[in-house]
């Protein structure tokens, strides 16, 4: 989330509210402001200063409903990938417990998990990280400013400490996932709303930590991924205990007098009303975008009125020249965080003059930390196929058991790779897919290979690592169009 | 039987080549038709394990009857006492240092206790069920398999007798791998008190206080699993020892004229026996690239096991407990004038040598067939797995070069099309083989060492990229360990030609890289990929 004005600005102070703007010789004392101290901007922030650029950086975090507050690094380093894989990383331990048993592991009585314990350390590191983003900051020299950017004109940022921002007066009994990562107490009972990838993250760690936790899905899972590997990532949880209350959406949220949250929903296949009691209620049904504040429309910046969005060009450029946007603020832009640094950064280094290199923002690959990891990069086997036209692709697919699985006597229905090649020719890939343990670490070399313009073949040729799940990739070669069965045996 | 169905097979195959060695083969069984004693096959292979599987799987789906002769289990080291249960006992050691960390990430438990029993148990019931699944392979592919050991015999072509019967095929396959060295009791006098790799995965417990002798990747995966396990573990290095074959630890080839510190590669890759002095770091992993050594050898000694260094074992005895007591002599080669010192190491209940692997050849006759072997044992082959004797081939750890599983696999399917779908070209390529040690935490290699890239481009053509940190893993753990990562690239356009890393997560994240870095990936392509955050894997993709 960083919007940045290229200009020359200064502030002076008034009251509360600081203000940037050209003093009355026409100079300004800051080459680039950047309001939005998250990865995007940070990044930006940071290389522009490193090629000789006066810098400043505006972040302040609006504390949520619940009064969630958090410092700078933005929603990946303070309620996104951060926590949420410290957490996942805990979830994931919790299975490794079950597991270690049947590896030899003796572990006597009952074992229970402590939200607090896990949450402090979760939160001591996400503070050591908002630290050394402020350090790195002021080694680079540039000027950091714990205000809220708002456009004056299009070329002065007011700053302000204190926002008009309207809290609803309603009582709001749910939380988002700003706030389940800052949580003091364990949220118990958790329904989590919304299938996005955010709302099966954060329903696999709960339930990883042993917390009885409900999906409660619209229409369908990770919505944009491949639908197949969607169902397998759902099977999986299912499988593992989370809860799912499909084709449901919720009507009312009550409190209870026991403090318990009393929710009801209906079933649109059945058309019947549902009730059920939960601790908490974890809302993840999409993010906005943070715009309220920025003034724009007052400079002309020109939104997408649909998603509030700012309407961007290939080089990052808004509707007025020297105001840039780019990270999940720009629309039609991946909401991940490498993307935003590496956007920031070649933003920065074409405005230093240093470049013509525009952002690629194909082949990105991305993983869904579930518990089953999904990975992936380029085309859905349903893109592909309204893209290139079903019998001009070929899908390569395999169902392998990972061999930690096996002492474990886990079922591995759901580890499986997808490869979608280009039908005929060398079968150049279009899209490759994993789900299993690592599948983070899985997927970044093949996102490489995938970068370069890896084939089939190129997969086929590349000497397996054994034994390991990645290996798998190498030996697929049984297509979905054949109809034999993908399921690997031995070695 | 035989007849019709080589007859179809030409008559269905337009491809010249096919055409020509049916024809060959039909001529060939017409001649020795005389002798009704002789099993016939088109394809035979001896060993099976992972190389001569692949092989005789492929070549009847190519349309072969083929054979397979196994003295031992189906599936060979690496199912029986290599990759796959060394993966399960690591695994478990993992489990050992996720149980210390379980308390960081807020999990509540008692006191654990490790039960070697269990284990064994769950483990020995999977490699035998994976006995029977190759088993079953075999039968399934109508591969007869006959259990014995093979020898050659003599005669006008090449025949081989298994418990008194005769088999023979036009083409035959060695693929029966390697076993770990030993010293004899002359050597060291009570060195067969221990045990080795073998040895390892028959221990009914947990031992208290191992020694493992070796520095390679063997001793070193040993080692951490036993020392996280809970053993009380030493590591003797001879170090600067004289090393006759540097190629038997080395899991990768070198392009040919590659001078392989100091030992001139000769043709194909096989290196000639020297006498080396190495000069290196005192470190374990020798042959790897020195970021991976010197890191691998600072988390071994991290992890509490002890490393004796210029050291070998001098006497191995017994003692009236049932124990062992290894006495040793240190001598450092730089300090000529130094006494040797003398040490021991008591109560020992596992004394492991892991100093390295020899060929499977003793018994096949390979002499009377015109089969060469080299100054080591290992049958050299040329780059299309042919042996000296037309007709015999060998593929995997028999051949001595990239002794890894999956190389064997691609060796045998590789030949596999060359002798029965006519693909004349079909060979491995021997670049680029990435490989992973899964010591604690797991190394990750592929391609050239820095020092090899240096030899062979000059020191001002290779550029190395580093980095070092602490995974977000252990953000929240007292307990800690590094992640290294090291790219080497070449010339002007920073071709990458090696990568190097340790660190949690390494053994997975090895495999893309692999693709890329044998698709030719230069520097610029990784700054061009995206990272997927938060991995360890993206580091490699924003390195600086």
């Amino acid at each position: 989330m960083a919007a940045l004005c290229r200009v020359r600005h200064r502030w002076k102070r008034t009251n509360c509210i600081k203000l940037l703007t050209r003093n009355l010789t026409g100079t300004f004392d800051y080459d680039l402001v950047v309001i939005g101290g998250g990865s995007g901007g940070l990044a930006c922030s940071k290389e522009a200063a490193q090629l000789g650029q006066k810098v400043a950086v505006l972040d302040y975090v609006e504390p949520s409903v619940k009064g969630t507050k958090w410092g700078i690094g933005g929603t990946c380093v303070n309620v996104g990938c951060i926590p949420k894989k410290l957490m996942h990383q805990a979830a994931l331990l919790g299975t490794a417990l079950k597991d270690a048993q049947k590896y030899g592991w003796q572990i006597p009585g009952p074992i229970s998990h402590n939200w607090s314990t896990m949450a402090e350390a979760v939160q001591n590191h996400v503070r050591s990280l908002n630290w050394g983003h402020r350090v790195q900051l002021q080694d680079k020299e540039v000027k950091y400013l714990n205000i809220k950017g708002s456009l004056v004109d299009e070329h002065t940022v007011k700053g302000l400490t204190r926002t008009g921002k309207e809290i609803p007066g309603a009582v709001e009994h749910g939380i988002t996932s700003d706030d389940i990562f800052w949580l003091k107490e364990s949220p118990g009972k958790t329904l989590v709303v919304g299938a996005s990838y955010v709302a099966l993250e954060c329903a696999g760690f709960l339930t990883g930590i042993g917390l009885d936790t409900t999906v409660m899905v619209r229409s369908i899972p990770l919505r944009g991924f491949d639908q197949q590997m969607a169902g397998l990532v759902t099977d999986y949880m299912e499988a593992y205990g989370t809860k799912f209350s499909w084709r449901s959406v919720p009507k009312s949220v009550d409190k209870l007098a026991s403090g318990a949250l009393q929710v009801t929903w209906t079933d649109k296949q059945t058309g019947k009303d549902q009730r059920d009691t939960f601790d908490s209620v974890l809302w993840a049904v999409g993010r906005a975008p943070e715009t309220k504040t920025l003034s724009l429309e007052k400079v002309g910046v020109k939104l997408n009125e649909e998603s509030g969005k700012i309407l961007v060009a290939a080089d990052e450029s808004t509707s007025v020249p020297n105001i840039y946007a780019f990270g999940d603020i720009g629309e039609g832009r991946p909401e991940l965080t490498p993307t935003a640094i590496k956007a920031g950064k070649l933003l920065a280094r074409r405005l230093a003059g240093q470049t013509n290199e525009l952002m690629n923002y194909d082949n990105v690959a991305t993983t869904v930390f579930t518990p089953l990891e999904y990975g992936c990069v380029g085309l859905s086997e349903e893109e592909a196929e309204s893209r290139h036209g079903k019998d001009s692709i070929e899908v390569y697919h395999a169902f392998y058991k990972p061999l930690e699985f096996t002492v474990a006597e886990r079922d591995a229905s759901q580890c499986y790779i997808k490869v979608v090649c280009k039908r005929g020719g060398d079968q150049r890939i279009l899209g490759l897919h994993f789900t299993g343990p690592n599948a983070g670490e899985v997927t970044q070399g093949f996102a490489m290979g995938f970068q370069c313009g890896a084939t089939l073949t190129h997969l086929m040729e590349t000497v397996g690592i054994h034994p390991t799940c990645a290996e798998e990739l190498t030996k697929v070669n049984v297509s979905k169009r054949s109809g034999l069965d993908a399921t690997v045996t031995g070695c | 039987m035989q007849w019709v169905k080589i007859c179809r097979q030409s008559l269905s195959s337009t491809v010249n080549t096919t055409l020509t060695v049916a024809l060959s083969r039909h001529k060939f069984i017409r001649r020795s038709m005389a002798s009704d004693a002789i099993t016939r096959f088109d394809f035979l292979v001896i060993g099976g394990g992972s190389g001569g599987l692949a092989g005789a799987r492929r070549a009847a789906e190519l349309g072969a009857t083929a054979a397979v002769v196994e003295s031992h289990k189906l599936g060979g080291t690496c199912v029986n006492v290599g990759c796959v249960p060394k993966k399960v006992m690591w695994n478990a050691a993992v489990h050992a240092e996720y149980l210390h960390d379980h308390s960081d990430y807020g999990f509540d438990g008692g006191h654990v206790h490790f039960s070697w029993e269990t284990i064994k148990t769950k483990r020995d019931a999977y490699v035998s069920r994976l006995n029977h699944i190759y088993r079953n392979n075999l039968d399934k592919a109508k591969i007869e398999t006959i259990q014995g050991h093979a020898r050659f015999i003599d005669g006008p072509d090449p025949t081989v007798e298994v418990n008194g019967k005769k088999y023979t095929a036009p083409h035959i396959l060695i693929a029966t791998g390697g076993f770990p060295s030993v010293l004899s009791d002359n050597d060291v006098p009570g060195a067969s008190l221990g045990i080795t790799s073998d040895g390892f995965f028959e221990l009914e417990s947990l031992p208290k206080r191992s020694v493992i002798v070796g520095a390679g990747y063997i001793a070193v995966e040993m080692a951490g699993i036993l020392s996280t396990l809970g053993s009380k573990t030493s590591i003797i290095c001879r170090q600067t020892g004289v090393r006759t074959n540097p190629g038997r630890h080395i899991p990768f080839m070198y392009p040919t004229n590659t001078v392989f510190r100091g030992v001139a590669c000769t043709r194909g890759g096989h290196k000639k026996a020297c006498l080396i002095l190495f000069t290196f770091p005192l470190q374990v992993l020798r042959n790897f690239d020195t970021l991976i050594s010197s890191n691998c050898t600072k988390e071994l000694q991290n992890s509490g096991i002890e490393l004796w260094k210029n050291t070998q074992v001098k006497l191995v005895s017994k003692t009236s407990n049932g124990l062992l007591e290894v006495t040793l002599v240190t001598k450092d080669p730089e300090k000529k004038n130094e006494e040797e010192k003398i040490g021991t190491i008591q109560e020992v209940d596992c004394l492991l040598w892991a100093i390295g692997r020899e060929p499977n050849t003793a018994g096949l006759n390979l002499s009377q067939m015109g089969v060469d072997i080299d100054e080591r044992g290992f049958i050299v082959v040329d780059e299309f797995q042919n042996t000296t004797r037309q007709g015999v081939y060998a593929v995997g750890d028999v051949c001595g070069k990239a002794l890894l599983t999956p190389v064997a696999i691609a060796a045998g399917r590789k030949l596999a099309h060359r002798l029965f779908d006519g693909k004349e070209d079909a060979k491995v390529d021997f670049s680029n083989i990435p490989t992973v040690v899964f010591s604690h935490p797991p190394i990750g290699t592929v391609g050239l060492t820095e020092e090899e890239a240096i030899k062979n481009r000059g020191k001002e053509n290779v550029k190395s990229y580093k980095t070092s940190f602490t995974p977000m893993y252990h953000a929240i753990t007292t307990r800690k360990t590094q992640c290294i990562m090291k790219l080497v690239c070449v010339g002007k356009e920073e071709k990458v030609v090696g990568l190097h890393m340790q660190g949690i997560g390494c053994d997975e994240m090895l495999q893309g890289f692999a693709v890329a870095i044998k698709m030719g990936a230069t520097k610029a392509d990784f700054d061009k990929t995206i990272a997927i955050h938060p991995t360890s894997s993206e580091e490699f993709v924003t390195m600086r």
